[in-house]
């Protein structure tokens, strides 16, 4: 019972039914259904806005798809500029993102897990990069990445991006990493594992949610950039997806409809993927226990 | 025999480098002396959709049909990337050959960079068929940039809408346009859009009084000194505060877009929600874009920006600009300026007009192929005028000509003055 | 057996009621043998050598560059050659123009802790229970984060157009005395945006308090209901502290977004109608890149690094030091 000691609660008695009922109560269906048309329909209006023309959204803004235009989606789909695009900007997010992850989580583990004089100082410094944005990095980023040859290279723009993403990563994961009981560490070393070890087999699986998290991040994060590829690649075939949307808009129009059809078919891969982790992200525990 | 040999070994290792040296100097344009080895030229424009993509590349295809020595490699950029594009490709040790080129001060600044190419010697035969056209891209008296197209601002307007309101013919003065404009609301119709929200459509209306009220030598100065003390400017804010009075724009303007958008002013023009736009001669096009009528293009008319009572300006003067291109210093020079004046040719300049609607072209000759009555009205007017002043943020560097448009776009939400506005293009303000 | 209890703990839910539960099984093993500094030495030079090369190189030496601009007039073109000093900084720090685009910033991160942080907090514990279709729920409330900053600005753009889609939504409800120039008008367009910015980031902080949900066992919520709790109580007074590491995050996260709000401003609006909804990023993409006065962009990143560090600095003092305070779990050495 000393677990609850500091959460000692008094009220009228109560059973698990009534904990249930809250979910089932109407006021919470009411903010479900408020929060999902809120969310939901703006991006439902961006989707089928795509099975539209210009024109049409010009005409009758507040319309209908009627008749459907296929041929934007259709062209995208076809085209082979899309799908370089999306491999392009897969290949960048995953690199980016598996670097920040990996080298985030080193750094946070070091940070949060060891003593050492500076450790307070390395963490601000870490955090110094969170306030300092790509935008106004972008003009030396670019003649430096020219220096040493990474211009119009995929790996130009992955690494940066994940290093933009480091501070991120390490500013969430030190507190999860740093809640595991040191006892566990401890307890790891008179099993005769090091701490390097320790750190891989047992801290990492029992982060897995901010992991998770800051991997999301990361992803959608280089999923989205724009300005970073847009100075660093230069050969067509290179492009991201948000440099290739900009072949809809020319001096005087923008394919309004065309652009939107390519944004709602962008947004599949990044969604997917937290489609499938955020399974991590259950209520309840899973993870290894040792004992 | 140690001596020759080693002799020619030096001979050979001089030549090695000689060669060497020629081949990967970006040096003087004569270094190239062979004018029929292989050469790439990379060309940023800014055509990223159809038809000018399309067109552009076509252009490309038939001038290497016909010059097979030369290779151009095509590289669309979106329009608004070129401000962050263009000043670090200038930075870097490998610009683009071919860039485009909007002229005036931003192309002075630009200078500065020591990699814009004096074309005056290899353009020198032929430019003079573009007429004064030209010397908007010209800096000093030099010629950095060649246009390939013009364009003129004036009111496009729905000529049903006017019918229906019951104006008969358009207005040439001022007043004119207020009495119109009530007309038009009488019946419901909302007079004029602006897309405020860009802030450059603003300006257009008030660089337009600026040039009714001022004489041309006073204009030309104050670009060239960035500045506008002379008491005309003040002039053209007291106008411009007058016919503001009369709410003459659709509700809402300062968050309207002029482009590039169905919702945009042009958008609303195309779908006969305002009666007339203050624009450039692409209007028609964009408008076309922003709407199912098909009949649009018949239905837009053009006149010229009205006359001011008292104005010391000549009311047939006109606001306008274009677009160009620009060569890149090194051994494409001779290269690039031949390309150039292939698309300033007749023939391509008329393919620009009847495929991609550019507007005005650059080579006069081509005005011909301009089917559109609206269009070919702008182009008189244009060709016709005493004197075609660059839009002011073009004409000015680009610090205080956005410093401009952005002072002038606060007059119009309310919260400029004429101190503001005259004073944003002195260096030191505007922030 | 203890140590299963204490492997229950983890994540900053497990912060608060820590002390309790590992004071039950540290005494289980032998004291930790002595780590040789040498040992851990290279430890950190392997663990940290990594992630401070990449941070440095791309991130640290760009920031020192940009800095050394401030000192400079420079178009961008040329050599670096006008030293001018502290000018830049005075021009800065004296226009009103900033001063304005930084209030902005500070309103939009004052409403983003006061607004959008219950906003999500509920959202989250709303989704973090099992349900059915918790997984379509959770997509559907994270989606507009996937969405990029510009498309997202084009969309709002058009929905909140004068007579578009969300006015004629209002009109059609009956509710047309709402309808305002959410664009237009300079005393509303900030919050216009706001909104906007809202919808788009309501996902980032789902998905982080989730992960900071996911460590606080169930057993506590049932073991207190048992007690008899409801569970407006078991919320108030178990998950939001156990939650509070996550939220503190949440918020240092949140106000440094706020305080580099760019995309969506810039494309919505320009920082318009009349700087009504200047930021500091939008005053120094206009002023610093557009404008081509480089140098002058790199003041405004300076000082606009200088605004957020103090913050940071203070805000780890005070807020975050509790949490990573060494009573609850020693760090091992």
């Amino acid at each position: 019972m000393t677990v609850l000691s500091a959460a000692r609660v008094r009220g009228p008695a109560d059973t698990a039914a009534r904990r249930r009922a809250w979910i089932t109560r109407p006021g919470t269906y009411l903010v479900i259904l408020l929060v999902v048309a809120i969310t939901l329909v703006p991006m439902l209006y961006l989707i089928l806005s795509g099975f539209r023309t210009t024109g049409q959204l010009g005409s009758n803004p507040n319309g209908l798809p009627h008749p459907w235009v296929w041929s934007n989606y259709a062209s995208i789909l076809e085209s082979a500029v899309f799908w370089q695009a999306v491999l392009n900007s897969a290949i960048i997010a995953v690199v980016a993102t598996a670097l920040a992850m990996v080298l985030g989580s080193m750094a946070a583990f070091a940070l949060s897990r060891y003593t050492f004089r500076g450790r307070e100082g390395l963490f601000l410094l870490f955090t110094a990069g969170l306030l300092f944005p790509l935008n106004t990095a972008a003009l030396p980023l670019f003649l430096m990445l020219q220096k040493i040859g990474m211009n119009d290279n995929l790996f130009g723009v992955a690494l940066p991006e994940a290093a933009f993403s480091l501070p991120v990563t390490i500013v969430i994961l030190r507190p999860f990493m740093r809640a595991i009981p040191g006892e566990l560490e401890d307890a790891a070393t008179v099993d005769g594992a090091t701490r390097i070890r320790f750190f891989v087999r047992i801290l990492l699986p029992l982060a897995r949610p901010a992991l998770i998290t800051v991997g999301i991040l990361a992803f959608v994060t280089s999923w989205n950039t724009y300005l970073l590829p847009l100075i660093v690649l230069s050969t067509p075939s290179h492009f991201t997806l948000p440099l290739a949307v900009a072949m809809f808009q020319s001096q005087y129009s923008t394919d309004t409809a065309r652009v939107f059809a390519y944004t709602s078919l962008s947004m599949l891969p990044a969604l997917s993927i937290f489609v499938f982790a955020q399974r991590y992200l259950v209520g309840g525990l899973v993870g290894a226990i040792r004992g | 025999m140690r001596d020759i040999r080693k002799a020619r070994f030096g001979l050979v290792a001089a030549l090695v480098a000689l060669a060497a040296a020629a081949c990967t100097s970006g040096g003087s344009p004569t270094s190239n002396a062979n004018s029929n080895a292989p050469q790439t030229i990379t060309w940023w424009h800014n055509g990223t959709a159809a038809p000018l993509l399309g067109i552009w590349q076509q252009v490309a295809n038939d001038y290497h049909a016909a010059h097979p020595n030369v290779t151009i490699k095509v590289d669309p950029i979106q329009n608004e990337q070129f401000t962050t594009k263009v000043p670090l490709a200038l930075q870097s040790n490998d610009p683009p050959d071919i860039f485009q080129q909007w002229g005036g001060g931003q192309e002075a600044t630009q200078l500065q960079s020591g990699k814009l190419a004096n074309l005056g010697q290899f353009v020198s035969p032929w430019i003079g068929e573009l007429g004064k056209a030209a010397q908007a891209w010209q800096v000093n008296g030099q010629q950095y940039g060649i246009p390939y197209d013009l364009h003129v601002v004036g009111f496009w307007y729905r000529k049903d809408l006017f019918a229906k309101a019951g104006i008969t013919t358009p207005p040439t003065t001022i007043p004119e346009l207020e009495s119109d404009n009530a007309k038009l609301k009488a019946h419901g119709i909302a007079p004029i859009g602006l897309g405020g929200q860009a802030q450059w459509p603003d300006a257009f209306w008030w660089e337009y009084f600026a040039v009714r009220e001022c004489s041309t030598s006073v204009i030309q100065q104050g670009m060239t000194a960035s500045n506008m003390s002379a008491p005309c400017f003040s002039k053209a804010t007291k106008d411009l505060t007058a016919f503001l009075a009369t709410n003459p724009f659709e509700p809402g303007f300062n968050a309207v877009e002029a482009q590039s958008s169905p919702t945009s002013s042009a958008g609303m023009l195309a779908n006969g929600k305002v009666a007339m736009e203050l624009q450039g001669d692409w209007e028609p096009g964009e408008a076309k874009g922003d709407t199912t009528d098909k009949s649009i293009d018949s239905k837009l008319g053009w006149f010229a920006f009205p006359a001011v009572p008292g104005g010391q300006g000549d009311p047939s003067s006109v606001l306008g600009g274009g677009d160009g291109w620009s060569c890149t210093t090194g051994a494409a020079e001779p290269a690039c300026a031949q390309f150039l004046q292939y698309i300033d040719s007749t023939e391509v300049q008329k393919q620009l007009v009847t495929q991609a609607s550019i507007g005005l072209p650059a080579n006069p000759a081509a005005e011909s192929a301009i089917t559109s009555p609206a269009v070919k009205a702008a182009a008189q007017a244009h060709d016709t005028a005493a004197y075609v002043a660059v839009y002011f943020d073009q004409a000015l560097p680009t610090n205080p000509g956005l410093a401009l448009d952005a002072a002038i776009a606060n007059f119009f939400a309310g919260k400029g003055s004429n101190s503001a506005i005259i004073n944003s293009v002195s260096s030191s303000s505007g922030h | 057996m203890a140590r299963t209890e204490s492997t229950r703990n983890r994540g900053p839910g497990g912060l608060a009621a820590g002390p309790e539960i590992i004071s039950g099984p540290a005494a289980a093993g032998a004291p930790p043998k002595q780590r040789s500094a040498r040992r851990k030495r290279i430890e950190l030079a392997i663990l940290l050598g990594p992630p401070l090369i990449l941070f440095i190189g791309f991130v640290f030496v760009p920031m020192i560059f940009a800095i050394w601009y401030s000192l400079y007039n420079w178009n961008g073109y040329g050599p670096l050659s006008d030293f001018i000093g502290l000018q830049n900084y005075q021009g800065v720090l004296t226009g009103p123009v900033f001063h304005q685009a930084l209030l902005h910033n500070i309103i939009i991160a004052v409403l983003s802790v006061v607004i959008q942080l219950p906003i999500s907090i509920g959202l989250a514990l709303l989704l973090n229970r099992r349900m059915r279709g918790q997984t379509a729920l959770r997509l559907a409330v994270f989606t507009p984060y996937v969405l990029s900053q510009a498309t997202s600005a084009v969309m709002w753009s058009m929905l909140l157009s004068h007579g578009g889609p969300v006015d004629s939504l209002l009109k059609s409800a009956g509710l047309a005395a709402l309808i305002h120039f959410w664009l237009a008008s300079t005393s509303l367009v900030l919050y216009t945006l706001f909104f906007v910015v809202t919808w788009q980031f309501i996902g980032f902080g789902i998905v982080l308090l989730l992960a900071g949900l996911q460590g606080i066992p169930p057993e506590l919520r049932e073991a207190a209901a048992i007690d008899g709790a409801t569970a407006w109580q078991v919320t108030r007074r178990i998950m939001l502290p156990l939650l509070g590491p996550t939220i503190r995050i949440w918020i240092f996260l949140a106000v440094i977004g706020s305080l580099q709000l760019f995309d969506i401003v810039w494309i919505m609006t320009l920082g318009g109608p009349a700087n009504a909804s200047q930021t500091m990023l939008t005053y120094l993409y206009f002023n610093g890149a557009e404008r081509t006065q480089f140098g002058y962009g790199a003041t405004v990143s300076v000082v606009l690094f200088i605004i957020s560090f103090v913050f940071a600095l203070a805000y780890q003092r005070y807020a975050l030091r509790r949490d990573t305070a060494g009573a609850l779990t020693r760090a091992v050495g």
